[in-house]
């Protein structure tokens, strides 16, 4: 592969990927970039367009290229680019948003209806040779600082945003539902920012350790019982399910000494269950943050959160400022995002690594793709 | 005081039938241009080309003055910002839109707008925290080395465009900036329902302020000048209740302005616009324990205060500069809604082709608000 072309690996329709090649990007206004595609870690967004081809309103109507979870080596810049240099290793935030509506006007980017992001269609994503983008959002890394580690900083920024919405402070409980990547981050971000405690809730052993012993961003972990399946084999009703999560509340708020509760309750795992035992265990005028994804719709425990005066905030992607803080937080080795890393693949397997992800497994946890090779 | 109509060529405001022109014709760009400190002069530009494909091209109806355009033009500079080619003055300016650029969805020719008249970069950290008033490489109209909008023809940014209610005329649309001005203090200082309010200067900006906090709904708002002609405006205008300043220590002046308004505790919030030591000074005294302290108005680049009141009381001191994300929106709302009213403060009107006199009458300090109708009104 010679480097005029720019190899890519493309999501042509549902279930049928293909490595193929595309146009090199080329600068077109005064502030583009383009970055020779270092690492690339794999995500369960991207997994689903593969498998499923939509996410919400987001259909897949036309080939992308596939993954957003990147960093590189900037290779050209435009005219107008002060920020980096050409041989710059940069972290890539991957969506770019629109700059003019209301929303990125007030300080929400992450909300604008017209955010070019890398891999949600129709936009390609960052598994090609090349990728093109803004200058402003790209972020040199430190030479210490590996590839693999800037690529890892787009989980760990979501991670910091899901504290900045949720408000982590020095001195705070914090309990979080789920230890997979996003999970295991957000509970090393809490700890970063001074939390007393940190919880992790999962119902895998294996991820548990992970969060106790191998990252240690976890003071206690644990992992919830469940309802025992009943004789007749008849399922639970709603109300019981509820119950029983309101009854786990309580047994972790007895077993880890949390007093009146966590001040921030943060749910990684979009599972019902969990949602409800969330909302439970929130401290009275606590803050519950909804950042994992599941079912559309779930059985909430409304009633609670009122007359809690609970604050039930949803986070999304990032905002101002949470890019660099996460390239910081790696940087200074206060984040170790290496150690999710299970699986490492070459671009030429990139089916293989996405094959990896989709079938899952206690021993899967972050799969990366290298970038092309020269 | 009665609004001084003065050499006034149109009464009636435009309307839209009026002025969309049938196909597009350029009337030559005239500039009014402050070629150095204290001299102006008439010059006609090229029609400016469209930046982008989301500029807009506005034809400037009606422009107010402020005060950093008089400064200009006496000083030829504020602050580190020096007048050192020469520079098209006015900021505060409507019009009616001329030309749309192809990915401009929401206007189109013949729209009649307010114009925002600070363009950020929108890639810096205080532009993407939505802090955009803040950004260090903002394009400020008639902030050297940026003209402003005493030409023609000027070009915008669609999302810096505000379509005006129908209910008011062009030259009221010029007033859209300083009461953005006054949104955006009054949002600094969260003043909410029940709240008191004093004001200090009853120029436009402290009227506007007080009129803004009406909006906002407090139920009480003192405005404070030296001049007698101002509060008697300011009485019937928006304020519940006007202080003449005295002669005193600024204690003794905050002491007279709470046993007048029956106070024993200070207000919940004091806005300055004035730049004023004594007023800043008097504002702090009279300012609640927990309140909040909004700094509007340009004086004195260092002033003595009264830092201990401050600290004790646990006020707030809040810088306020320009506007930002919503103000502008909020605006047009208050405008709209017919909670603010502007038009009494345009107190005089003149032509383009005597411009400068519009300038004379605000350096001698006449009226309230002075306005220069565009090229042809």
């Amino acid at each position: 592969m010679t480097s005029t072309t720019n190899p890519s690996f493309i999501l042509r329709a549902v279930k049928d990927v293909v490595l193929g090649d595309i146009p090199k990007p080329q600068i077109e206004g005064a502030h583009d970039v383009i970055v020779k595609v270092g690492q690339t870690g794999i995500c369960g967004s991207d997994v689903h367009y593969w498998q499923r081809g939509r996410i919400g309103d987001f259909v897949l109507n036309s080939p992308i290229v596939l993954g957003h979870e990147s960093s590189g080596t900037v290779v050209e810049i435009g005219a107008a680019v002060k920020n980096l240099r050409v041989g710059d290793k940069v972290a890539i935030e991957p969506g770019v948003p629109c700059r003019h509506c209301e929303y990125c006007r007030s300080g929400s980017y992450n909300l604008c209806p017209d955010t070019v992001f890398a891999a949600t269609p129709p936009h390609n994503g960052t598994l090609s040779r090349f990728y093109k983008t803004a200058s402003d959002y790209c972020y040199p890394l430190p030479e210490h600082m590996t590839l693999e580690d800037g690529a890892l900083c787009e989980p760990v920024a979501v991670a910091v945003q899901i504290c900045k919405v949720g408000n982590v402070k020095a001195g705070q409980k914090v309990v979080v539902f789920g230890c997979g990547p996003i999970g295991l981050l957000v509970q090393s971000v809490a700890k970063a920012y001074g939390a007393k405690v940190v919880i992790g809730i999962d119902i895998s052993q294996s991820r548990l350790e992970l969060a106790s012993s191998v990252l240690k961003c976890a003071d206690g972990v644990f992992s919830p019982p469940s309802l025992p399946k009943k004789p007749d084999g008849t399922a639970y009703s709603i109300d019981e399910e509820s119950e029983h999560s309101a009854k786990v509340a309580q047994i972790i708020k007895d077993n880890f000494m949390l007093g009146e509760g966590p001040e921030v309750v943060i749910d990684a795992t979009g599972a019902q269950s969990c949602i409800q035992t969330g909302v439970n265990l929130t401290k009275k005028g606590g803050t519950y943050v909804q950042a994992g994804m599941g079912r559309e719709n779930v059985v909430f425990p409304i009633t609670t959160a009122c007359i809690r005066d609970l604050t039930i905030r949803g986070s999304i992607r990032y905002t101002a400022g949470v890019y660099p803080q996460a390239v910081d937080l790696v940087a200074s080795g206060k984040i170790q995002p290496q150690k999710l890393v299970t699986h490492r693949f070459r671009f030429e397997e990139a089916e293989q690594a996405f094959e990896t992800v989709r079938r899952g497994g206690e021993d899967v946890l972050k799969v990366m793709i290298e970038g092309v090779r020269d | 005081m009665a609004p001084v109509a003065v050499d006034t060529t149109q009464q009636q405001p435009l309307s839209v039938n009026d002025i969309a022109p049938k196909k597009l014709q350029y009337l030559p760009n005239r500039a009014f241009v402050l070629r150095e400190t204290k001299c102006f002069v008439y010059e006609e530009r090229p029609v400016p080309d469209l930046p982008s494909n989301k500029h807009v091209i506005v034809a400037i109806k009606a422009t107010g003055l402020c005060g950093s355009d008089i400064h200009y033009w006496q000083h030829g500079e504020i602050g580190q910002f020096k007048v050192s080619q020469p520079l098209v003055l006015g900021h505060e300016s409507a019009g009616v839109v001329w030309q749309c650029g192809p990915a401009v969805k929401s206007l189109q020719p013949g729209d009649m707008v307010a114009l925002e008249p600070g363009i950020p970069c929108r890639s810096c950290s205080y532009c993407k925290e939505g802090r955009y008033n803040l950004c260090p490489d903002v394009k400020f109209a008639a902030t050297p080395p940026h003209d402003g909008t005493l030409t023609t023809y000027y070009t915008v940014p669609e999302d810096f465009c505000y379509k005006l209610p129908s209910s008011i005329s062009l030259e009221e649309g010029a007033l859209l900036e300083p009461l953005s001005v006054a949104v955006h203090c009054a949002k600094l200082a969260g003043i909410s329902y029940g709240n008191s309010v004093l004001v200090l200067g009853a120029g436009p900006i402290g009227l506007l302020c007080c009129s803004v906090a009406r909006a906002f709904g407090a139920a009480e708002v003192v405005a404070v000048d030296i001049v007698p002609s101002r509060l008697d405006f300011a009485r019937q205008y928006a304020a519940t209740k006007v202080y003449r300043m005295e002669g005193l220590l600024p204690e003794e002046n905050a002491s007279s302005i709470l046993s007048g308004t029956r106070k024993s505790e200070g207000f919940d919030v004091v806005i300055d616009a004035t730049g004023a030591q004594s007023c800043i000074s008097t504002g702090i005294h009279a300012l609640r324990r927990g309140g909040k302290f909004v700094q509007a108005g340009l004086g004195a680049s260092e002033i003595t205060f009264p830092v201990a009141q401050l600290c004790s009381k646990e006020g707030v001191y809040i810088g306020s500069f320009r506007y930002s994300a919503g103000d502008y929106d909020t605006a047009v709302k208050l405008i709209e809604q017919g909670s603010v009213v502007v038009k009494d403060m345009i107190t005089h009107s003149y032509s383009f082709d005597e411009a400068e006199k519009a300038f004379q009458n605000v350096v001698q300090r006449q009226g309230i608000k002075t306005i220069i109708r565009g090229v042809g009104v």
